[in-house]
């Protein structure tokens, strides 16, 4: 059984991998102001070392869209930015604390007893 | 990524989808270095978008895609069916191993109703479909058939 007291392995070690939920990693993207695709790709990249396909992206975007989560702005030349909407804020908070919520328990079960 | 390998891959998804995404999409391509991750990831996306096709907001439902007329009971009961049958006898086999008996058993009686039961439902989806979107129900016609030949398959390979 792998020990739990390995803390300090990185995700690729461990072969956890990277966290990847698309359509909350988009929603955080955007969170600071709007963001064309390639802009999005390249935040999630720096905000959590997880590169995003085009394809997922896009899934995710149509997706996000679909539930007025996020809006299209005006197109610029070809690219189109989107920003997030306030019930998309919303929805970001509310799964930003449950996932702190989880963290925090899961941190406090790492803990020497 | 070359504009013309953008343009391809953008023309893998559904009519709709490209019409709404589809100019900032190539345009996102055009921007990524190609490779072989990337365009599998858009394969696998496109081929995602064609069976559960995005729905709502700005896109319009077109009622005879592919995606819509193979989420119809009578083009996936049919598959449904094979894939049952399948099932029962790769599990006959792995219980039993791949004997020949020279009386039929229930795996036997039940693959054959399986098999025999889904052709009045694949005759009645021909006939309905195949006149109102000749494309997509002859990809969905295309899917049955693999779905029964995967069934027929072991029978035949092990003579059972």
């Amino acid at each position: 059984m792998r020990s739990t007291r390995h803390v300090d392995v990185s995700t690729e070690e461990s072969g956890l991998g990277h966290y990847s939920d698309p359509p909350l990693l988009v929603l955080a993207s955007l969170a600071n102001g709007p963001k064309h695709g390639h802009a999005m790709i390249e935040d999630i990249l720096r905000m959590c070392g997880t590169r995003l396909g085009p394809g997922t992206l896009y899934g995710a975007i149509a997706r996000l869209e679909q539930q007025k989560w996020i809006e299209p702005l005006p197109a610029e030349d070809r690219r189109r930015p989107y920003r997030i909407t306030g019930e998309g804020l919303r929805v970001l908070r509310a799964r930003l604390s449950t996932l702190r919520q989880f963290v925090q328990a899961g941190m406090e079960r790492l803990e020497p007893q | 990524m070359k504009p013309v390998i953008a343009r391809c891959l953008v023309r893998l998804y559904p009519r709709t989808w490209r019409e709404r995404y589809g100019a900032e999409f190539e345009a996102l391509l055009e921007s990524e270095q190609a490779h072989w991750g990337s365009v599998l990831n858009v394969l696998s996306r496109a081929i995602q978008e064609r069976i559960f096709p995005t729905q709502g907001g700005a896109m319009k439902r077109e009622p005879n895609s592919f995606g819509a007329v193979v989420r119809h009971p009578s083009a996936l009961v049919p598959i449904a069916m094979s894939m049952t049958a399948l099932a029962l006898v790769l599990g006959h086999i792995a219980l039993y191993g791949a004997v020949r008996e020279s009386d039929e058993g229930v795996t036997a009686h039940l693959w054959q109703i399986l098999m025999g039961a889904q052709l009045p439902v694949l005759a009645f989806f021909a006939f309905r479909w195949l006149p109102r979107a000749p494309r997509p129900a002859l990809g969905v016609l295309g899917l049955q058939a693999g779905a029964v030949l995967a069934a027929m398959a072991p029978v035949l390979y092990f003579n059972l």
